[in-house]
């Protein structure tokens, strides 16, 4: 009954096929197992790479990823925009003390044609200017509520907030595409759409304390490896990279001048 | 020899085999919802501002949509499903076309069209119109993704339904707009309720085109979807109990689909025995 076989005999060649080609899958895995999955903050997006081409990386907003390996995602190293998300992981086991490899700046940037005038902190509490921050818990949001606290001007700015993004990146879009008229991001990431959007810098007063942590998953099977490139972040070749993209070194200098 | 009845058995084994899984596949992350919190964490859950504002926000902009929809899309599927023209089958498979994009691709086209900078967004601001960020923005990426799936299943209710009793109509006197709404809709209402529960059920659970064109502000444009995604890291509980009421929203327009469905396959039946003379071939 060569009608009747047919179809059998296409469901165990299917089914043939998906068992090789989840032993292929697998396989690979292992055979690359060397192959680190970094989960890094979406403002590192242009500079990890750089540091080290050979892994492979999600970028996201710093919160996302942490709720993400919270539910058994499988990363290797946690590369944070804050210490306390790191830290959190650290108390609950997940993963190794963190370190502080890197500090930022938070700015202002608007559209380059500047549709709201904007030129300063205060002028964001003027009715009608159409402000996009990232939304709680995402480091860069939390760093926006901090400095409009220490600016007194909490308030006036978030009534005129009208898009809660989910990491900085989408903060930063949202300007550069001119649909938002001012948004709070990091200085490194404003340097990646320079042609697009303005810069305008907070008051020193205001400026948050912007670190970021940098931790190994515990649940990684390649624990050398990461710690390996971890090491890689903070060495002097990581660190120069950094600076190059306009992070802050990771250590303040010494306040020896005043 | 028992060689043809064991391969029937085994081949029964297989089938049922293949089915527990894909049942399971498919069923076990909607267990996983329900069963992870207690039915009272739930119902608690729902008293959540975050998550209220997320429903207030999905129902109203979604009435609209839907409402929007029904009011353009119904004399739009009329015309594509009655008439034969130079460029019908284009048309037709432009309308689909946003029913295959990419959620993300549409967003970048909106944005495209409508935003601040975008092909129209200059001269809606001329009005002083800015569509991004506001609760219109999320009406339109609703409408935008949902409205082809509502067409297309409206499309094929009209030409489901008898044109020989829109000619009796027209024959007895009643004018194209009598026959229409006397006669054609309530023929082809069981497809035109179907069609509405998949576009329901597509435009509650817009992400992506929404998050790239109208971003998320709780109370103006976080829909459900984007409250579920914005709160995953913060509190799990609520988007459990969101997702939870999802759920059993869809079950809803599941069956509003199943039973219009049906509905249309009766009328079409009845309109038979209605004139049965025409229809006792």
């Amino acid at each position: 009954m060569p009608l009747d076989r047919r179809p059998l005999l296409v469901a165990s060649v299917a089914l043939a096929i998906c068992v090789a080609l989840a032993v292929l899958a697998f396989r690979a895995q292992a055979t690359t197992q060397t192959r680190l999955t970094v989960f890094a903050a979406a403002s590192l997006t242009d500079v990890l790479p750089g540091i080290d081409g050979s892994q492979r990386y999600s970028f996201g907003g710093s919160n996302m990823l942490a709720a993400q390996i919270e539910h058994g995602a499988p990363a290797d190293v946690f590369a944070s925009a804050n210490t306390t998300l790191p830290s959190r992981l650290h108390a609950k086991g997940l993963c190794s003390k963190p370190v502080v490899f890197t500090r930022n700046r938070l700015v202002i940037v608007v559209p380059r044609s500047n549709p709201s005038r904007v030129r300063s902190v205060r002028d964001l509490t003027r009715p009608g200017v159409k402000v996009v921050v990232a939304g709680p818990g995402v480091p860069v949001g939390d760093y926006t509520l901090d400095a409009l606290k220490r600016a007194k001007l909490s308030a006036a700015v978030l009534s005129n907030v009208v898009s809660r993004e989910t990491d900085v990146r989408e903060v930063l879009a949202k300007v550069a595409l001119g649909e938002a008229d001012a948004g709070f991001v990091y200085s490194t990431d404003a340097k990646t759409v320079s042609g697009r959007v303005s810069v305008i810098g907070l008051p020193a007063r205001a400026q948050p304390t912007v670190r970021y942590g940098i931790c190994v998953v515990e649940a990684s099977g390649s624990e050398a490896a990461a710690r390996a490139f971890v090491a890689k972040v903070l060495s002097g070749a990581g660190q120069a990279r950094l600076v190059a993209a306009g992070f802050l070194p990771r250590a303040k200098p010494k306040p020896a001048k005043r | 020899m028992a060689g043809p009845s064991v391969r029937r058995t085994l081949l029964t084994v297989a089938y049922v085999g293949a089915a527990v899984v894909a049942m399971t596949f498919l069923l076990l992350p909607i267990v996983a919802i329900f069963a992870h919190t207690s039915p009272a964490e739930l119902v608690e859950q729902l008293g959540n501002p975050v998550v209220q504002d997320a429903f207030v926000v999905s129902l109203k902009t979604s009435l609209i949509a839907q409402t929007l929809i029904l009011l353009f899309g119904t004399p739009a599927a009329f015309l594509l499903a009655s008439r034969r023209f130079r460029g019908h089958s284009l048309a037709i498979t432009l309308v689909e076309l946003p029913l295959v994009l990419p959620p993300a691709v549409a967003g970048i086209g909106l944005l495209a069209a409508f935003g601040r900078l975008g092909l129209l967004g200059s001269s809606l601001d001329a009005f002083g119109i800015s569509l991004p960020f506001t609760q219109s923005a999320v009406t339109v990426a609703v409408a935008y993704v949902a409205s082809p799936l509502y067409i297309r299943q409206a499309i094929a209710a009209f030409e489901a339904t008898d044109p020989d009793l829109a000619a009796a109509s027209r024959t007895l006197g009643a004018s194209p707009v009598r026959t229409f709404f006397r006669v054609i809709l309530p023929l082809a209402r069981g497809g035109l309720i179907a069609g509405l529960a998949l576009s329901f059920a597509r435009g509650l659970g817009e992400f992506g085109a929404t998050i790239m064109f109208a971003g998320s502000l709780q109370g103006v444009t976080q829909t459900v979807p984007l409250a579920i995604y914005a709160q995953f890291d913060q509190d799990f509980d609520a988007t459990l109990a969101m997702s939870a009421v999802l759920v059993l929203f869809s079950v809803v327009l599941l069956a509003a689909l199943h039973a219009g469905l049906s509905w249309q396959r009766s009328e079409s039946t009845s309109s038979q025995s209605l004139f049965g003379l025409s229809g006792s071939s």
